[in-house]
């Protein structure tokens, strides 16, 4: 039995609708601006959530990098989030800075931040922040490279002073001698040799 | 293989500690016969290092799986030079790539030094065999590179993604070089000590030893930096990581002691601070090893926590005790032949510029150890991270490239006011130019602004310098320009090679203050959307999704996401960062995914893109781009320095007049009517 043209026609219509229903209807859409195909092996890539219009910010990364993520890395909870993306700590810690500062009144303002910081601290301890606050024996942590600085240039100085009046003190005799270098007998300068030499010593050793 | 290297480290063991033990005797008794024993097992426990490392290398390559080493750090599929780079990717064959090193300079200093130093070779010799000796001993009791396991796996573990990268093929090694190197050092010191000869004869033994585990050092550490760039893909390359600090503070005693030493040299001053230089540098390599392999300190390099670091930490305080009781032992006989005559004069610059080296040292040393001192102290643990290491060092590291300007402007013995007025005018120039410029520029970063303005005053004295040798030798020789600059260079390369390496600091150090303009973007990106990231230069990126592709690549399949990239409008190219996950040779997967940058560099700036991971399994990409403004000065800087510090070490030029000037009768022989 063959069919007759008029019917040919109206069953290649029903496909083409049927198609277009079907790609209309897909969970993936493939035309249009917002398509976007999909990985053949999605499971060796990284699920990422998509960026927040914050994750931007200027004062939530500052803030993040005062914090250390508490997976073990050693990293600020910035660094961590955005280098190892096999972290699940640091992505939670973000989702946390992130509440905690929409829960804020203040909104986004480096007084807010600070209040995170404080939570976070009070949470979990100093150990927290990327540096030791500034109190009680952590002020020993930054001060003491200057101190060792100020004790340096003493003994420095004293050592100078010390080597100074040593030099002082041999120089009413042969300042050459006194210097270190033996002089030949009967060789006496006369102070305008002495200058001159001195002068061909320096333009040598320079 | 496996029985080879471990008889080979068993006789090695008594070797080098026979060796020790002779070589010590007889230099303290005057027995020759002992000390030439001595040598000979120093060159016998070479040839067993080398003997073990060949058998530790043949197993990686033929995948002998039944060693326990061979099955965690290798796998069939791994590439042959990473399969190599292996020898050293893990604990246990590091420390028998460290004893073969050790071995190996200790050979070849005896080799170089063969008729001459006779008071000291024995003591150099007996140095070595002891610290050769320890790192055996290491091995044959709690890190044995040749242990069994008690099966055959059918595939080994493979090596840590993050180290199949070529900076991490010679990173390592170099640093190895430069950390070992410095035993020899070390040993002409002790020699010095132990047999009483401590004139100049050591200083010479060891000046191009330390020149060589300097520039090792110096490449290994940014070789290292260059690793942390491009491989871990967090946008920077100095963390201040414990193992990373472990690593600078060798250099900075290191560096000190190349200054300082150059005093003792011209006027036999700070004899002792030197012997103390060289024994810092030595126990601050030894105490890097105890940190990264002990876990004491928490950081992202360490080994696996093994007993081991214990071994180093005793070692360190029993060397040290031993190398500074000799230094107290010999104290009074190490007075200076010459008084400092003004603090105006090159050699009270070269104090600062020690003081401010150790200073550095110690505050890297300071933070380090800080988080245990506080626990100890309070209880607490505390984190000492970047932004510490940061505050204190930018301020000490601002004085010590001020230093590196004034010293070589500055004439021995005593400067006049005349000669400071004629060196000092066109740097001091310089750097008011510079700061005024910038100011007037808009930039507001006062630490990134003096640094900028202190390499235009450090390179403006180094150019001066040249400009005047030049200009001299072309006046008084009458050679053209370029021949006379070759030859002020050729007849005094270890000034003029030092200038160069002060050149390369200038661009480490501009590059470093590019950091503080640094700009961190995400984005989330379908196939065709863009977003646009303004440089601190003034101009606009514009980086448009391209897609991902996911291909199998080596032994690893790649999932590569693409962005073409565009500067005001005009096309650059495409930049493509990857996801890799390896497999082994069986096709399973080993290790996380790991993450491949790209990084688009030019003289100014780096564009530096990583892809983070996909939405819900699609092409949509989350992206993370850093614009790092002059990085490229870092990694050249790097060059510049490692050119320097060639020429400063090539053989030849005016040493040997230089050695000639250093007799005092001859300065008297220069005073003719």
């Amino acid at each position: 039995m063959t069919a007759r043209p008029g019917d040919r026609a109206i069953r290649r219509l029903t496909a083409l609708a049927a198609a277009l229903l079907l790609i209309a209807c897909s969970p993936v859409r493939l035309i249009g601006q917002d398509s976007v195909g999909a990985l053949r092996n999605p499971e060796i890539v990284q699920e990422r959530a998509r960026t927040d219009s914050l994750d931007n910010a200027a004062l939530v990364q500052a803030l993040e990098k005062r914090l250390k993520c508490t997976c073990g890395c050693n990293l600020d909870v910035y660094t961590c989030r955005t280098t190892d993306f096999t972290c699940q700590t640091s992505p939670a810690m973000h989702r946390d800075v992130l509440s905690r500062l929409a829960a804020d009144s203040a909104g986004l303002t480096q007084a807010s931040v600070d209040r995170v910081i404080a939570a976070f601290v009070a949470q979990y301890g100093e150990s927290i922040l990327m540096q030791p606050p500034r109190r009680g024996f952590n002020w020993t942590a930054y001060l003491m490279p200057f101190v060792a600085l100020l004790v340096g240039l003493a003994i420095v100085g004293a050592f100078a002073r010390r080597m100074l009046t040593g030099h002082r003190a041999s120089d009413s005799g042969h300042p050459e001698e006194a210097a270190g270098y033996p002089m030949p007998a009967g060789s006496a300068l006369t102070e305008a040799e002495r200058q001159r030499l001195r002068r061909e010593l320096e333009s040598m050793e320079s | 293989m496996a029985e080879l290297g471990s008889i080979s480290l068993w006789i090695a063991l008594l070797i080098s500690v026979w060796g020790a033990s002779l070589a010590f005797v007889g230099g303290l008794r005057g027995r020759t016969e002992l000390a030439a024993s001595a040598e000979r097992a120093m060159f016998v426990t070479w040839g067993l290092m080398v003997l073990a490392s060949a058998a530790l290398l043949r197993a990686l390559v033929t995948h002998d799986f039944s060693i326990e080493y061979v099955a965690a750090y290798t796998s069939r599929n791994l590439p042959l030079y990473y399969t190599l780079s292996a020898f050293y990717a893990g604990q246990k064959g590091s420390l028998l790539f460290w004893a073969l090193v050790v071995s190996t300079w200790g050979a070849l200093a005896l080799v170089f030094t063969r008729g001459r130093h006779r008071e000291l070779r024995p003591y150099v010799a007996g140095v070595v065999c002891t610290v050769v000796a320890f790192f055996v001993l290491v091995m044959v009791f709690a890190a044995n590179p040749f242990g069994r396991l008690g099966f055959i796996p059918p595939d080994g573990n493979g090596l840590n993604p993050q180290l199949q990268n070529p900076g991490m093929t010679i990173h390592p090694p170099m640093l190895y070089l430069g950390y070992t190197s410095i035993t020899i050092p070390f040993a002409f010191a002790v020699a010095a000590l132990m047999s009483g000869k401590l004139d100049t004869s050591w200083i010479h033994a060891i000046r191009k030893w330390t020149l060589l585990s300097w520039l090792f050092l110096s490449c290994g550490i940014i070789l290292g930096m260059w690793w942390a760039y491009v491989e871990l893909g967090w946008g920077g390359y100095w963390a201040w990581d414990p193992v990373e600090n472990a690593s600078f503070l060798p250099w900075l005693t290191m560096t000190a002691f190349l200054h300082s030493v150059m005093i003792q040299e011209k006027r036999g001053m700070l004899k002792k601070w030197n012997l103390g230089l060289v024994t810092g540098s030595f126990l601050l390599s030894i105490f890097g090893t105890f940190i990264t392999r002990s876990g004491v300190i928490a950081s992202v390099h360490t080994f696996t926590q093994s007993p081991v670091g214990w071994y180093f930490l005793i070692f360190l305080i029993i060397a040290g005790i031993a190398a500074f009781s000799l230094l107290a032992w010999r104290w009074p006989k190490l007075q200076a032949d010459s008084q400092l005559e003004s603090m105006v004069s090159r050699e009270a610059a070269f104090l600062f510029n020690n003081l401010i080296f150790i200073v550095i040292a110690f505050s890297v040393l300071w933070g380090t150890l800080f988080p245990i001192l506080s626990e100890w102290v309070r209880g607490t643990k505390v984190t000492v991270g970047p932004p510490f290491f940061n505050q204190v060092n930018v301020p000490l590291g601002l004085m010590l490239l001020f230093l590196t300007g004034v010293g070589p402007l500055i004439a021995w013995r005593r400067a006049s006011s005349a000669n400071l007025q004629r060196q000092f005018m066109i740097p001091v120039a310089a750097f008011l130019v510079v700061f005024a410029g910038l100011f007037a520029l808009g930039m507001r970063e006062l630490g990134a602004n003096v640094a900028f303005a202190l390499g235009a005053f450090v390179t403006a004295a180094i150019l001066q310098e040249f400009a005047r040798g030049t200009g001299a030798r072309h006046r008084l020789h009458g050679e053209n320009y370029a021949l006379a600059f070759a030859r002020l260079v050729g007849r005094n390369r270890r000034r003029y090679g030092g200038y160069v390496v002060h050149l390369g600091m200038v661009m480490l150090f501009c590059g470093f203050a590019g950091e503080a303009f640094r700009t961190d973007t995400e984005a989330t990106l379908r196939p065709g959307q863009s977003v646009e990231i303004t440089s601190p230069f003034g101009h606009t990126y514009r980086l448009e999704h391209q897609g991902v592709s996911q291909y199998p690549q080596l032994n690893r399949y790649v999932s590569a996401a693409s962005l073409s990239v565009f500067r005001n409008g005009e096309y650059l190219g495409v930049m493509t960062s990857e996801k890799r996950q390896h497999l082994n040779a069986l096709g399973q997967r080993t290790f996380e995914p790991s993450t491949e940058v790209a990084i688009r560099s030019d003289i100014r700036e780096d564009l530096y893109v990583v892809y983070a991971g996909s939405v819900e399994g699609t092409e949509e990409a989350v992206y993370r781009m850093t614009i790092n403004p002059l990085v490229w000065w870092v990694w050249y800087g790097g060059v510049v320095l490692v050119i320097g510090g060639l020429i400063t070490m090539w053989p030849g030029g005016a040493v040997a007049s230089a050695r000639a000037r250093a007799e005092p009768a001859g300065y008297v022989a220069e005073v003719t009517a």
